[in-house]
């Protein structure tokens, strides 16, 4: 490489409704070549040499062994988020290309997301809202009341950096915090927020309130909240779904919200997002579908680029990466 | 009075729209006659002086004069919730009639209709969900974005049970907390939940993200947020009211008021 020349950074388009935003572009620039996917495709062994590293920005580009393969100089690829079921992390191990992901950046907004969308269904917001920009009057104050947060019990489903966050907010809230999780949490942590380990996932939905998902997706995660789980949790209890739409049977869940199984559901995540235009969620009314709003805040996407980037520079450097995600 | 015959109780109607809930009937009908204001004025003079109470629900019964002097052996007006702008206290007293609210069973629930305001304001709940129900609806732009609450600075005007209740929760949002209130707060208190006292509110005005307006509604805070406090907020600020609609100047801005609504049962 030409002394001065900056690395070549690979991403899949910039603006549009997909792309790059717009606003992350003079700072990604300062550091990178920026390339699109488009541009590689017209002239893909000349720009396949020069690619050192991949920007991943919602899931794209695909990473596959035809990509993998186009780019032999490829040394780091890095995501938005930390969800990274889309990837083939062994695939790309292979080829020895570091992965990177974003934890610090996207947690805090992540947790407030999923507490906005507890407190909507509680207080049955959106419903209310509704009511109250409606041209007619015609409704009963008894039969609009939510549920009562303070004092609640809420499952937390997966208590990482984002599950642990989540527990932080709830405890300000005065609920009680119970969780499942892969693996217990030190003592400390646990007495910090107040919660209580639950090594059986059952112990906890039938004593929740409020079962809150906040897994990665893996095989085992794939539909852990199915029929048998649903029934488990109180007919008074809230499913709120923040982590990835094929970690709930949403069949099972139309069902179970149909028949009162349980009280209601807030969606930040669904399979495919958005949902088919006619599916059965979209008619229900106890349920908050919310477009995977996770991150979606000016400060954090920002932050995810900030993130990548340095995750990025730090492998072209052979530095040791601050957010390297290992094949498990 | 008769031995074991139960006091009776003014209410101003049973269900319908704005009614005392029917599912409180149980509890109240064990412990009073319950009379509603149809059945007072079917019979006022048999009624008028057995009445010893009104429970005022969503501010009805309005209480006047009038209404104060039919009733002679009125003893206390328990009025449902903590706001009591709807009463004149002054009337009353003249009438020797004691006056109570509820500010303890409110402020945890009125609290969380604060802040859960403040966050799907910010990261556009409501509009979010129309666009992921919405038959109209094919993808999700990725550059459709809201704002940060986390880190952010919250103004909290009027910092009683209820304020300080929203000040507890922010802090666990890592907000800076910034608050006015006719009195500063104990240096414990302010330290506990991280509360910076602004005695100016243009202070507090300049340096929100988000302001919660949580005061009582009083001749001094009538319409204390006007045109001017809100020139003096950010561009990109946030205004979340839970107090009285009339606290902000409907003209000048968008009214987001809400009731609480959050039903338990009731513990005596």
């Amino acid at each position: 490489m030409e002394e001065g020349e900056l690395p070549w950074l690979l991403v899949n388009e910039v603006g549009g409704i997909r792309g790059i935003l717009h606003s992350h572009v003079p700072f990604l620039k300062k550091h990178f070549h920026l390339i699109t996917m488009k541009e590689f495709l017209e002239n893909r062994k000349d720009v396949g040499k020069m690619v050192q590293a991949i920007y991943l920005w919602w899931h794209k580009p695909v990473i596959d062994k035809e990509l993998l393969q186009s780019l032999p100089n490829l040394k780091v690829i890095a995501n938005s988020g930390v969800g990274m079921d889309h990837l083939d992390l062994k695939l790309i191990a292979s080829f020895g290309v570091k992965m990177a992901n974003a934890p610090r950046a996207v947690s805090s907004t992540t947790a407030d997301t999923g507490m906005a969308l507890l407190l909507a269904s509680a207080r049955r917001l959106v419903e209310v809202h509704n009511i109250s920009i409606s041209p007619s009057m015609d409704y009963c104050e008894a039969d609009i009341l939510g549920v009562k947060v303070a004092g609640a019990t809420l499952g937390i489903i997966g208590m990482g950096r984002i599950g642990y966050k989540i527990a932080v907010r709830a405890k300000a809230f005065e609920m009680n915090i119970l969780y499942h999780n892969r693996t217990r949490r030190k003592v400390h942590e646990e007495q910090a927020v107040g919660a209580t380990y639950c090594k059986k996932i059952d112990s906890l939905l039938q004593q929740a309130d409020f079962v809150m998902l906040v897994v990665s997706l893996t095989p085992q995660t794939h539909k852990l909240i199915g029929k048998r789980e649903l029934e488990l949790m109180k007919p008074t209890a809230t499913l709120i779904n923040i982590s990835r739409g094929a970690v709930v049977d949403q069949e099972a869940l139309v069902a179970a919200l149909q028949t009162g199984v349980i009280r209601a559901a807030a969606l930040d995540v669904t399979s495919p997002e958005p949902l088919p235009r006619d599916h059965a969620l979209l008619k229900l009314k106890n349920v908050i579908i919310t477009p995977h709003l996770g991150i979606k805040t000016d400060k954090a996407t920002y932050m995810i680029t900030e993130e990548a980037v340095e995750n990025i520079l730090a492998a072209l450097n052979g530095l040791p990466l601050p957010s390297e995600v290992l094949p498990s | 009075m008769e031995s074991q015959e139960l006091p009776y109780v003014l209410v101003d109607c049973i269900g319908g729209r704005l009614g005392v809930y029917e599912d409180h009937l149980g509890f109240l009908k064990k412990r009073f006659h319950l009379i509603t204001m149809k059945e007072y004025l079917e019979n006022k003079t048999f009624l008028s002086k057995k009445i010893r109470a009104i429970y005022v629900w969503y501010h009805k019964p309005a209480i006047n004069e009038e209404l104060l002097q039919s009733l002679n052996n009125l003893k206390v007006v328990a009025s449902a919730g903590v706001g009591i702008d709807h009463l004149d206290l002054k009337l009353l007293s003249s009438y020797g009639v004691k006056v109570s609210n509820t500010p303890f069973v409110v402020s945890t629930d009125t609290a969380d209709m604060g802040m859960a305001l403040m966050l799907a304001s910010s990261r556009r709940l409501v509009e979010g969900h129309e666009m992921a129900v919405s038959p109209d609806t094919e993808y999700f732009p990725v550059d459709w974005l809201g704002a940060e609450v986390s880190g952010a600075t919250l103004g909290i005007v009027g910092m009683g049970k209820i304020g300080y209740k929203v000040a507890e929760r922010a802090k666990a949002f890592e907000m800076k907390i910034l608050y006015h209130n006719r009195n500063q707060r104990k240096k414990e208190e302010e330290s506990a939940v991280g509360a910076i006292y602004c005695k100016k509110i243009d202070d507090l005005l300049q340096q929100s993200d988000f302001v919660l307006l949580a005061a009582t509604l009083t001749p001094q805070t009538h319409k204390l947020i006007g045109k001017r406090e809100l020139e003096l907020m950010k561009p990109t600020a946030t205004l979340i009211n839970i107090s009285r609609g009339k606290v902000q100047n409907k003209q000048n801005c968008i009214k987001v008021w809400w009731h609480d609504k959050s039903w338990e049962n009731l513990q005596l």
